[in-house]
């Protein structure tokens, strides 16, 4: 699904060269739940970034799909996410001039969806247990809400990849965990997905997770050390 | 849930959202777009109106010169141009000369008298006698009763008095009996009344005793006399003769009133186009302004499209769609309201503005509507073109992680 090598984001400023993302290298397979540990400003945030084509890197490839996304021109790299990956932020990331339903319509624009994507947006709001709220406009939904319609948003196009940059962290245990088990659910239906985060309590819903710490990635295979270790912090 | 709320969701219901649930933060894009559109629209709605009734006065007058004593040229031209009340005269012998000058197919003598206040009338109006026997213009242009010739104590008047055929007008104690009216011109004529040569003399005489004020028209002498050429002859060439032969006139020609009030709507139209160009000139870099503002403001929003997957085009089309859309809601209101202003007021501009006017023709009027349109469309271009461009370059992810933080 993603293979990545040789991947640096570097940043020029007035006074120094800041390096986000240091040689990362990353594969993630078809069916897989990855999840990316780090603090904040660790460089997971721009690594993730670059995996969905919304950053260029400053080295290094990245194939999704078998596309190389490094030499592909930003349409083609926008018709990618248009129709084989879903986003979700860390905020909501809703349109606040539309409703809940139509936000969850808004890839109609990129995808021809077809007709039946209305049908489609009505089961997924039911899916994420939005259905009364479907003409609710974003100002008038909770944090926790917010984040069930932009997930459905991004389950439109059907992607076969579900790329989530922290979703889960402005929210409550209860929500945040109400927003897991719907990624898990997600996941065992075949979507493949990753997401970064900064809780470690999240590990046990991955089936791969990888620490990346001051730009550098690096592949754990023993959860138990992510609980604890050099790249997340528990929560209180 | 109400399914009925959004059918399948598309460009232009986005468009439309996003312009109708943020109307406070619109609400001064259409006002600027108002005002370009109005100010564009009213200027060509003064000139063609301005222009279009000088057109049909002239080809309604029927005369190819008129012949006036040449002190008197600048009133006569206000008389015939806004019918602005005077009197003046030239001898009579020459309106027997000009009738033989050759090239002269028909000669029409006319009286101008400034009347006082009538009971018809808000404003005091022009009076023209005529000698019936010999005009071959006023007939032609009657709305009402067309071909009735005048008779004793019988009045023709222009379309701009308010009174009806069969009604009794009162003018220096005497009364006169309405028996036709005129089309409408937009020039002096709307504001003139028509009466014969004997019955102006009557009211003249009747006046020292009858009026507040004596009447005094002098026998022998004439204000004007219009001249038809015949075929085959120049009428400047006639004109230039009946000014050699009878000295002390003036010839005034319809291309030569027509330069006339080109040079007066000239500089008015000068400061109606000036201040069309201001208007659009300081509009542009506000507007832009205002779009580079609303641009900042939404460029979480913009980002978070592309991130699912807009091309950039699409994103372009939106903010041009949403500028276009309040371009053209303003410039129909602005035109709307400009209209409605004009139309009102429009004998009070003609007055100010010293030119005949009439309203253009819905052709002349649509025209200008569009012209309106399409320059309040051009600004919106231009003005959302530059926040479009910033918005498309920068990068999108960079952009939603700084609306997070």
């Amino acid at each position: 699904m993603i293979q990545a090598s040789g991947l640096t984001k570097a940043y020029h400023t007035k006074n120094s060269d800041v390096v986000a993302v240091d040689d990362a290298r990353i594969e993630v397979k078809s069916g897989e739940f990855v999840l990316i540990l780090g603090r904040s400003g660790s460089g997971k945030s721009t690594l993730l970034g670059m995996l969905a084509g919304l950053i260029r890197p400053s080295s290094g490839e990245i194939s999704v799909e078998g596309l190389d996304i490094t030499t592909l021109p930003e349409d083609k790299i926008a018709e990618l996410r248009a129709r084989k990956i879903g986003f979700v932020f860390q905020f909501s990331g809703l349109i606040p001039t539309i409703t809940a339903l139509e936000n969850v319509m808004l890839p109609m624009l990129f995808c021809s969806g077809g007709p039946g994507c209305r049908t489609r947006a009505v089961d997924l709001l039911k899916k994420v247990g939005m259905s009364d709220r479907a003409d609710a406009y974003p100002r008038t939904l909770s944090s926790g809400e917010m984040k069930r319609v932009a997930i459905a948003r991004a389950l439109l196009n059907e992607p076969s990849l579900l790329i989530a940059d922290e979703p889960t962290g402005d929210l409550d245990v209860d929500t945040e965990l109400e927003i897991m088990e719907l990624f898990r659910q997600l996941n065992h239906e075949g979507t493949t997905i990753v997401m970064v985060t900064h809780n470690p309590e999240l590990v046990p819903y991955a089936t791969r997770t990888y620490g990346m710490n001051r730009g550098k990635l690096v592949e754990n295979t023993n959860s138990a050390d992510m609980c604890i270790g050099t790249y997340g912090s528990t929560r209180t | 849930m109400n399914m009925n709320s959004s059918s399948e969701f598309g460009f232009f219901r986005l468009v439309w959202r996003n312009l109708s649930n943020r109307p406070y933060r619109n609400i001064a894009t259409v006002f600027a777009f108002a005002i370009i559109a109005a100010t564009l629209f009213s200027s060509q709605y003064l000139v063609n109106g301005a222009r279009e009734s000088l057109d049909a006065g002239m080809s309604r007058m029927g005369a190819d010169i008129l012949v006036v004593p040449e002190q008197y040229a600048a009133a006569s031209q206000s008389v015939i141009l806004i019918g602005q009340p005077n009197s003046f005269f030239f001898a009579d012998e020459g309106f027997g000369k000009i009738s033989r000058i050759p090239g002269v197919a028909k000669a029409s003598p006319q009286i101008y008298i400034a009347t006082l206040f009538a009971s018809c009338c808000a404003a005091p109006v022009q009076m023209i006698a005529i000698d019936p026997e010999h005009d071959f213009t006023v007939s032609s242009w009657l709305k009402q009763n067309p071909g009735i010739k005048l008779g004793k104590d019988d009045m023709i008047i222009g379309s701009s008095i308010v009174q009806n055929v069969g009604n009794d007008l009162m003018f220096y104690g005497h009364t006169f009996h309405v028996v036709g009216i005129l089309q409408r011109t937009g020039m002096g004529i709307d504001n003139s009344v028509f009466v014969r040569f004997e019955d102006a003399f009557t009211m003249a005489d009747e006046s020292e005793l009858k009026a507040v004020k004596k009447l005094t028209i002098p026998r022998e002498k004439v204000s004007a006399v219009l001249v038809q050429v015949e075929p085959g002859y120049s009428p400047a060439e006639v004109a230039q003769e009946i000014q050699e032969q009878v000295p002390g006139t003036k010839t005034i020609t319809p291309s030569g009133l027509l330069n006339a009030v080109s040079g007066q709507l000239g500089a008015v139209t000068r400061i109606l186009v000036g201040s069309t160009l201001a208007v659009t000139i300081v509009a542009i870099p506000l507007l832009g302004f205002i779009s580079a503002m609303v641009a900042h403001e939404r460029m979480k929003e913009i980002s978070i499209l592309r991130a699912l997957g807009a091309k950039k085009a699409l994103v372009m089309n939106i903010m041009l769609a949403e500028s276009f859309s309040l371009a053209i809601i303003g410039g129909l209101i602005g035109i709307g309201a400009a209209m409605g202003i004009l139309v009102f007021f429009q004998d009070f501009i003609a007055v100010t503005l010293k030119v005949p006017f009439s309203m253009p023709s819905p052709l002349s009027m649509m025209v200008n509507g569009a012209g309106a349109l399409l320059l309040s469309i051009l600004v919106a271009g231009l003005s959302s073109l530059y926040p479009a461009v910033l918005i498309n370059r920068s990068e999108p992810y960079a952009a939603i992680r700084r609306g997070e933080s």
